[in-house]
């Protein structure tokens, strides 16, 4: 495992490290410290870092006049079904992409890639009628379906490539050990990529955690609003309510960080290299 | 550690032949779902960029192509194309080559790695809306913050306006949108590293290369085919990518952030000119559909696509 | 035989990952469930008739809306009014998606701009009838009742007038007394105070000017107070004569030549500009009773408030924006949907609204007389003497994308000086009409 590392300088490496972290969390601290701010504070010149009084308001107002923790269950639902539904239907596909021969197997991947060609709001109008009609208006459940569908064609390829990365030895081997092709894939196959489907796990979550159009199309109701629309709907016409925004994307953010810090262990994953060294 | 394993294996092909029709039982649900909730919807669209349509009226009039040509002979829309490919190539470029080293950041050993990992990856489950508001009060010409940072710093006098001026509002846009996009190729790169078998590295050792040739010669190759794909993806994704337009610039200034899904968006839900809107689409989905089949041409001459072949 | 023994080990391992999948498709499976069982909600009241109203709010974590809704329906025994909330930014397209495909909402919360649009295509039912009935109908003045009717001199009324707002101007006291400076009523004092005010090297300007999206009301204010008028007596559009050219110029020289705005002033939308005016950068911003309640909680004493300066005080204008309610001529329960719909409007509802931080003016005579609103404070206060003389936009179709985008795409070209202050006119004279 520690072979495949590429040393670095310690000191470059916090250096870098040190960068990134700023870059990537500017945004997000000065979102917390706005969220403890007043309104006197939010606009101050010159700009003001700190609050000159802490505060909790925000926070209160969130949790206690709006239905923000209702937003932020419907998008665990939905982001927890659609991966879980996915992940059904694209590992087998993924699986049988890499290891089965299909004629003109290059015009599917393609296929796969231009479901993504076109600006999702101009499908709005055709995919209403289709989800009117199956009763999947107005409920998390319609929502999971239509992320299923615009995340499984990148799924499969990410997924196909992973497959392809095992060596066909292990196929064979499982094989000759008697497994049949299901048992295969489960109990042989999947297991070395773990990394893989965690990746995957993750573009999914991230998918339909910040997915908004389809969302406020066919789940805008208040009783489904997930977080992004929640969150919009803190920039009125002619109210912006910054507290509510700051106080509500930092709050968002807290269980995607727990559920990156779960994964990321699986993200590394000493199965592999370890078991084929053997 | 006597034979080291690789890819390239042949003993699979006999048998790959033998599963017969069985095998599009795997592909089949997934299959149906796309079709049915993407497939449709986009023939559909194709099918009335033939149209003048408004939709707040039922009817609709065929016009052929028409709508095509109205929209190629307009100098807005042609300036939204070479928008779009500016922002296109800017966007995936920077977050490639951050990503990459990302990835391979991530996989260092040090201390506080768990956490680490996690915080840099916030950015990419930023809700568009959150994150163009928060970055837009960042870059703001008057009170944004990193006017003020570079101004204590010393590094300039006077505040920039950075999302106001033609020359910026665009690589402002894409700094945000780079800022998003870093984690997702971190992870898919980082995930790739991790499924090769380390037996190769081992072997590439033994041939007593160094760390960083080791790496480029055997890590890098291997990683490769998932390199490709997530760019591919990212490189259609990005360009329908319009929340940011959207909220930061509407398009603007003098529409020097105005892309193809933007311009398309106004023409359908503002002009009411639906047909028009699909056809600018569809022009996207063309343009699209050649980048990819070149880029797929590359991958199989990579021997990217396919594996063992 | 090496591989094989790499098999063999993953069978074992394999276990943990089978027993996280289970409990994740468990999990999921129970969430759908419960979700499915609490949208049924409306459906067990099967006898009543259900009204479905659209409506987006200002500040989302004001519930009188709500309150509204469920304060009616309890006085309603055999009404049931379904509320959906939608983001204001996305409220247009959902109403034309849900038109388009056959599924508009009964009773919808409308802005005047959009009428000329939705009226031509005959989606809105005609109310003249049902208001004539009414008995607030006379409480309400003509001039709000023509906010719901198109351009066309015989059209029938659309909307429900519900809250109004007019245009004046915010200015910033503590600014003023330092330059000693009065606050401007005309235009030449106002261009005045505006270059006193303009510091670059402080990064002091004068003006807030909203060049981003939504600039076209604030643009369209000060077309007006300057004299320019978008339609003539005989409704003609004359937005783009020689008067409107002058004061069109006037107003895109505050940017472009004196420069006493912020740079940023192209890109500019409601959140800069209050965050401007709130930070000192911006001296005066021209604006509504809407950011009043927001402005006066950060400023406290600083905020003053002054009428629309006029380029001719004699003949003074500014700029009104009705929000109301329609009903969409598919809805098939419609006297119940009327029922709601006046009721929205009664003094009574009006009165919760208006009085919230979602609120705007009320349009009822009985209400704008009291003086809980007349002195409220100087916005309301102001706001209501500038009934008298506020211009709505003239409902034709283009009106809609003039909002859009029509406006933002030649204004800032027109800042820029790539296309002259008639150039940009012409075009908006044309898509009013297209």
């Amino acid at each position: 495992m520690a072979n495949k590392r590429v040393p670095l300088n310690r000191v470059v490496l916090w250096l870098l490290l040190t960068g990134w972290l700023i870059f990537a969390l500017g945004p997000y601290i000065w979102m917390l410290l706005t969220s403890f701010k007043t309104s006197s504070d939010l606009f101050a010149m010159p700009v003001r870092y700190l609050p000159t009084k802490w505060s909790l308001d925000a926070y209160r107002d969130l949790i206690g006049s709006t239905p923000f923790l209702r937003f932020m269950k419907n998008s665990m639902i939905v982001a927890a079904c659609t991966t879980v539904l996915t992940l059904l239907l694209a590992v087998p596909a993924g699986f049988t992409l890499s290891r089965h021969h299909y004629r003109g197997k290059p015009v599917i991947l393609s296929l796969l890639i231009s479901s993504q060609f076109f600006p999702t709001i101009l499908l709005v109008l055709a995919l209403f009628p289709i989800m009117k009609s199956t009763g999947l208006i107005q409920n998390l459940f319609g929502l999971v379906i239509v992320y299923t569908a615009f995340v499984t064609p990148f799924t499969i390829w990410l997924i196909k490539g992973f497959f392809d990365n095992i060596p066909k030895e292990v196929d064979e081997a499982a094989k000759i050990d008697g497994c049949n092709e299901i048992r295969m894939i489960w109990h042989v196959l999947l297991p070395v990529i773990v990394p893989g489907i965690v990746a995957a796990a993750a573009y999914i979550v991230i998918y339909s955690w910040n997915e908004f159009l389809f969302a406020v199309t066919f789940a805008s109701s208040a009783e489904t609003h997930t977080v992004p629309v929640g969150l919009k709907t803190f920039i009125g016409d002619y109210v912006m309510r910054w507290d509510l925004l700051t106080g509500g994307g930092v709050t968002a953010a807290v269980p995607i960080l727990v559920f990156f810090m779960i994964i990321q262990r699986r993200l590394i994953s000493g199965l592999t290299s370890g078991a084929v060294k053997s | 550690m006597n034979e080291p394993l690789t890819v390239h294996v042949k003993a699979g092909e006999k048998k790959r032949k033998r599963t017969g029709l069985s095998k599009y039982l795997y592909l089949l649900p997934a299959a149906l779902l796309i079709v049915g909730v993407i497939g449709y919807p986009i023939v559909r669209a194709l099918i009335l960029s033939l149209y003048a349509y408004n939709p707040l009226n039922s009817g609709k009039t065929f016009v052929g192509l028409k709508n095509y040509v109205g929209v190629l002979s307009d100098s807005t829309f042609l300036k939204a194309m070479s928008n779009t490919a500016i922002w296109v190539v800017g966007c995936v470029f920077f977050q490639v080559v951050f990503g990459l080293l990302g990835a391979v950041l991530l996989n260092q050993n040090f201390r506080g790695r768990g956490v680490i990992r996690g915080l840099t990856l916030i950015p990419w489950a930023t809700p568009s809306v959150l994150a163009a508001m928060m970055w837009m009060w960042i870059l703001d010409g008057n009170y944004g913050l990193l006017n003020d940072i570079l101004m204590r710093i010393g590094l300039i006098v006077h505040p920039i306006p950075w999302i106001s001026q033609t020359g910026t509002a665009m690589a402002s846009l894409m700094l945000i949108d780079v800022w998003q996009g870093i984690p997702y190729f971190a992870v898919m790169l980082l995930a790739a590293m991790q499924t090769i078998p380390g037996d190769l590295l081992e072997a590439a050792k033994l041939d007593g290369a160094g760390a960083w040739k080791a790496f480029w010669k055997v890590v890098f190759p291997l990683m490769l085919p998932t390199l490709m794909i997530t760019t591919i993806l990212r490189i259609v994704w990005t360009a329908s990518y319009m929340d940011l337009m959207m909220v930061v610039t509407q398009g603007g200034p003098a529409y020097s952030t105005l892309t193809i899904p933007l311009a398309s968006y106004y023409r359908a839900y503002t002009d009411l000119k639906y047909g028009e809107a699909t056809a600018m689409a569809g022009i996207q989905a063309l343009l699209l559909l050649i980048v990819v089949v070149l880029y797929l041409r590359l991958m199989s001459n990579k021997g990217a696509l396919d594996n063992g072949k | 035989m090496q591989a094989k023994t790499i098999a063999k080990r993953f069978i074992g391992k394999s276990k943990t990952l089978l027993s996280l999948l289970t409990v994740a498709s468990l999990l999921a499976a129970c969430s759908t469930a419960t979700e499915e069982g609490s949208s049924a909600g409306p459906s067990e009241n099967a006898k009543k008739t259900v009204v479905n109203y659209w409506y987006w709010l200002d500040d989302a974590s004001n519930n009188t809306m709500e309150q509204l809704i469920q304060k009616f329906n309890e006085s309603h025994a055999d009404i049931e009014v379904v509320g959906r909330m939608i983001p204001f930014s996305d409220y247009q397209q959902m109403l034309i998606n849900s038109v388009s495909t056959n599924d508009p909402p009964d009773v919808a919360r409308f802005k005047d701009w959009w009428i000329g649009q939705f009226a031509e295509s005959h989606l809105l039912e005609k109310l003249d009838d049902y208001a004539s009935k009414w008995e607030y109908k006379n409480d309400i003045d003509d001039v709000f009742w023509n906010t719901g009717r198109t351009a066309d001199p015989n059209s029938p009324i659309y909307m429900m007038p519900h809250q109004f707002i007019t245009f004046y101007l915010y200015y910033r006291k503590d600014l003023f007394e330092q330059a000693n400076l009065k606050p401007p009523t005309t235009f030449d004092e106002f261009l005045h105070a505006a270059k006193t005010l303009t510091d670059p090297s402080k990064q002091q300007y004068g003006f807030a000017y909203r060049g981003g999206s939504g600039g076209q009301d604030q643009w369209y204010a000060f077309m007006l107070a300057g004299g320019a008028r978008m339609v003539d007596e005989n409704g003609s559009v004359v937005i783009n004569n020689a008067k409107a050219v002058e004061v069109n110029q006037w107003y895109i020289d505050l940017f472009k030549k004196h420069k006493v705005t912020p740079p940023t002033a192209v890109s500019d939308g409601f959140a800069q500009l209050t965050a401007g005016f709130q930070a000192g950068t911006t001296a005066m911003m021209a604006h509504h009773v809407g950011s009043y309640e927001t402005l006066h909680k950060a400023l406290g004493d600083k905020l003053g408030v002054v009428p629309m300066p006029q380029a001719d005080p004699s003949h003074p204008a500014t700029m009104g924006t009705m929000t109301g309610n329609v009903m969409f001529q598919s809805s098939k329960n419609k006297e119940a949907a009327w029922e709601f719909l006046s009721w929205l409007s009664s003094p009574e509802a009006t009165d919760m609204l208006s009085q919230s931080t979602n609120g705007q003016l009320p349009v009822l005579n009985t209400l704008t007389s009291k003086p809980e609103y007349t002195s409220k404070n100087d916005g309301w206060k102001i706001s209501i003497e500038s009934l008298k003389f506020a211009h709505v936009w003239p409902p034709f179709k283009g009106v809609g994308t003039i909002a859009g985008h029509t406006w933002k795409d030649n204004n800032d070209l027109a800042l820029f000086g790539k296309i002259t202050s008639k150039e940009m006119l012409d075009q908006i004279a044309k898509t009013l009409l297209e």
